[in-house]
């Protein structure tokens, strides 16, 4: 349990910013107002530290997502701290946000690409966001090519399978090369097949850039690439393993 | 070069961006009807007075335009031509006659021009031919305006009528048009207006005068307002055109209801373009949403949406301005010229601007969604 530090004070200095891509602490979260007020996050204390690769699971509804927002200021802090890349989140205003989530990447269940976008266009608009012109269709092509989609740069989405979307999708969030990527259940809406690839890509790809990797997922078969996996029940940091520890505590079709 | 995003949200979708074309170009062609009559009444209303030949006008206080004109004494006008610098006088006799389709035996008004034949009171060169002179000068014979409507039968000399219980003969033709005032106009001299209406010529209807050459007619109208009784009201050429037109457009109801017409366009097309910009960003709220998970500001989604209208407003309006020339050719030839429909640069550049404003305020109203995307909302 040494990455827990729920017995640190929370003043105290207690990392160093170079090798901790995100800390959080004393982190609760509530949603609803007045009497519909419901605690979903109860003091999470929690570091990646750079270059990681963290699967999150626990059964749905223990505020998997939610913990995942909140590291990738989508969301406002309530109460606790929140390092992320280096940036304390905690009173942040809404633009101050939107300029961390930049250093992010996000993978989602969905692909979330514009059909009328080809798949090289649908990479360069997150070049863009960095007002970067020059060589961004170099770039993305560049990075298209990496993830094995080298032939189908200037389809649109509507030609390419699921698996091929979900690629396109973290070419998009990995072209930037960011500090973070955030993933939640990437492999959901893909075959078994797929699933696979998308996430052994995703790790080659983080190894290569360095990058640190959270993801959300309730696929036990890909625990495997997880460098730590925690364990999220009912708002609650239940456990945090490397997977082989995790596969000897926890039934793995429990987790499906 | 940023991705046209705009662009290419729009063009992807090839029927909704046919149906949202056809909506702004809808919108932009009844503009152009609406502005077209307007624009037609504007300009027929002054017509009669670009062609007579006269600096300075005299009218009846009240008198609100030409066709429902007062008569005021002639002696106004004898007292004006001893004014320095006025080379002539000439009184204008106006009136509606009962004039029956000799063919249907149905009547209609025709609105008359009555004058002196020894005034040339048009600058119409067909009225001033010895052989229409000659026929102004004959008893109970007028001259028919060719672009009256075709419901008043032969228009052909030598066609015989009946008006007001006396038989009248078409002894001449010409080409004036009746504009919004009258559907028909005929010509005739003095004498037969009094013999047709019964009207003492003492009293005329509206007083023409010509000045020397190099005269200022602001000057000789502001000395005559000073001389003449105030049962009168003098009016440069100039001033009785924009007198008659202002009457046209917003003393009665036309202006208005054109008027109405234009903003019930633009709110045809507002709807039409708010209706497709909102279905477009509610299709893409997932993608808007990933968008700013990325690190786009709203202000981004905001121009793309903008960018999306004035992409509708520039590429409807193409097809709008066309068919509107077409229909303006055909609403002209339609009325015999008498509504003189045209396209103008001016109104074309006005309406674009229009059209681009329409567009825009609907992005402004559909805006309002896509500003609402959320990235939480992807999870
Ligand atoms: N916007 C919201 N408003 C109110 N309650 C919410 C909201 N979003 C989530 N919740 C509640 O918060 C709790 C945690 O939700 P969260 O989505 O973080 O769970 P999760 O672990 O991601 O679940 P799953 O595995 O099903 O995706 C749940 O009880 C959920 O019902
Ligand atoms: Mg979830």
């Amino acid at each position: 349990m040494s990455h827990l530090s729920n017995d640190l004070p929370s003043d105290s200095p207690h990392f160093s910013s170079e090798e901790i891509a995100v800390s959080v602490r004393h982190l609760d979260y509530y949603y609803g107002q007045g009497d519909l007020r419901k605690q979903v996050l109860y003091d999470i204390n929690l570091e990646l530290s750079k270059g990681q690769i963290v699967i999150m699971t626990g059964p749905s509804g223990s505020g998997k997502t939610t913990l995942l927002t909140l590291i990738g200021a989508l969301r406002f802090l309530q109460e606790g701290s929140l390092n992320v890349l280096g940036q304390e989140l905690v009173g942040l205003s809404k633009s101050e946000l939107v300029e961390v989530r930049r250093n992010i990447g996000f993978i989602f269940q969905a692909h979330n690409l514009f059909d009328s976008l080809t798949a090289s266009q649908n990479v360069e608009m997150a070049v863009e966001v960095l007002q970067d012109w020059g060589n961004k269709r170099q770039r993305a092509v560049e990075m298209l090519a990496q993830v094995g989609l080298a032939e189908r740069v200037d389809y649109k989405p509507k030609a390419l399978s699921g698996g091929q979307k979900q690629r396109v999708a973290i070419a998009r969030a990995l072209v930037n090369q960011p500090s973070l990527i955030l993933a939640d259940e990437p492999t959901a809406a893909l075959d078994k097949q797929s699933g696979r690839d998308v996430v052994t890509l995703m790790q080659t790809l983080a190894k290569e850039q360095g990058c640190t990797i959270l993801m959300v997922t309730h696929d036990n078969r890909i625990l495997d690439v997880a460098d730590r996996i925690v364990n999220l029940v009912d708002g609650h940091l239940e456990s945090d393993q490397n997977f082989t520890a995790f596969s000897q505590t926890h039934d793995p079709k429990a987790l499906v | 070069m940023r991705v046209p995003l705009a662009w290419l949200n729009l063009v992807h979708e090839k029927s909704r961006l046919v149906v949202a074309l056809a909506g702004v170009a809808f919108a932009v062609l009844l503009v152009f009807m609406n502005l077209g009559f307007l624009g037609a009444l504007a300009q027929s209303a002054s017509m009669f007075y670009q062609y007579m030949d006269a600096d300075v006008f005299l009218v009846s206080p009240q008198t609100l335009e030409i066709s429902s004109s007062k008569a005021f004494p002639r002696d106004r006008l004898y007292q004006a031509a001893g004014i320095k610098g006025v080379a002539r006088v000439m009184p204008l006799y106006l009136g509606y006659l009962q004039w029956r389709n000799p063919e249907t035996r149905d009547s209609r008004a025709v609105f008359m021009f009555a004058y002196n034949p020894q005034d040339r009171v048009f600058l119409l060169p067909e009225l001033n031919t010895s052989a229409t002179l000659a026929a102004l000068d004959r008893p109970d014979t007028v001259l028919f305006d060719r672009l009256s409507r075709p419901e008043y039968g032969s228009k052909d000399i030598g066609t015989k009528t009946e008006v007001d219980r006396r038989t009248v003969t078409i002894g001449g033709q010409y080409e004036l048009g009746g504009g919004f005032a009258a559907d028909a106009t005929v010509v005739s001299s003095d004498q037969n207006f009094l013999r047709l209406l019964k009207i003492p010529l003492n009293l005329v209807n509206m007083g023409l005068i010509k000045l020397e050459p190099e005269t200022d007619a602001q000057a000789i109208a502001a000395q005559l307002r000073q001389v003449l009784p105030k049962d009168v009201v003098v009016k440069t050429k100039a001033e009785i055109i924009e007198n008659d037109r202002s009457y046209w457009i917003t003393s009665t109801s036309t202006g208005f209801i054109f008027g109405m017409g234009v903003a019930v366009s633009c709110v045809v097309g507002v709807v039409i373009v708010y209706q497709i910009l909102y279905t477009d960003i509610s299709d893409h709220m997932k993608q808007y949403a990933t968008l700013k998970a990325m690190g786009y500001r709203s202000g981004y989604l905001f121009n793309v949406v903008i960018q999306e209208a004035i992409i509708l407003s520039v590429l409807g309006y193409i097809p709008g301005f066309l068919s509107s020339v077409g229909l303006y050719a055909f609403a002209a030839s339609a009325t015999n010229n008498a509504l003189p429909v045209a396209m103008d640069w001016q109104r074309a550049v006005m309406v674009f601007i229009l059209t681009i404003a329409m567009c825009v305020l609907s992005a402004l109203i559909s805006v309002r969604k896509v500003v609402t995307a959320e990235p939480v909302e992807l999870f």
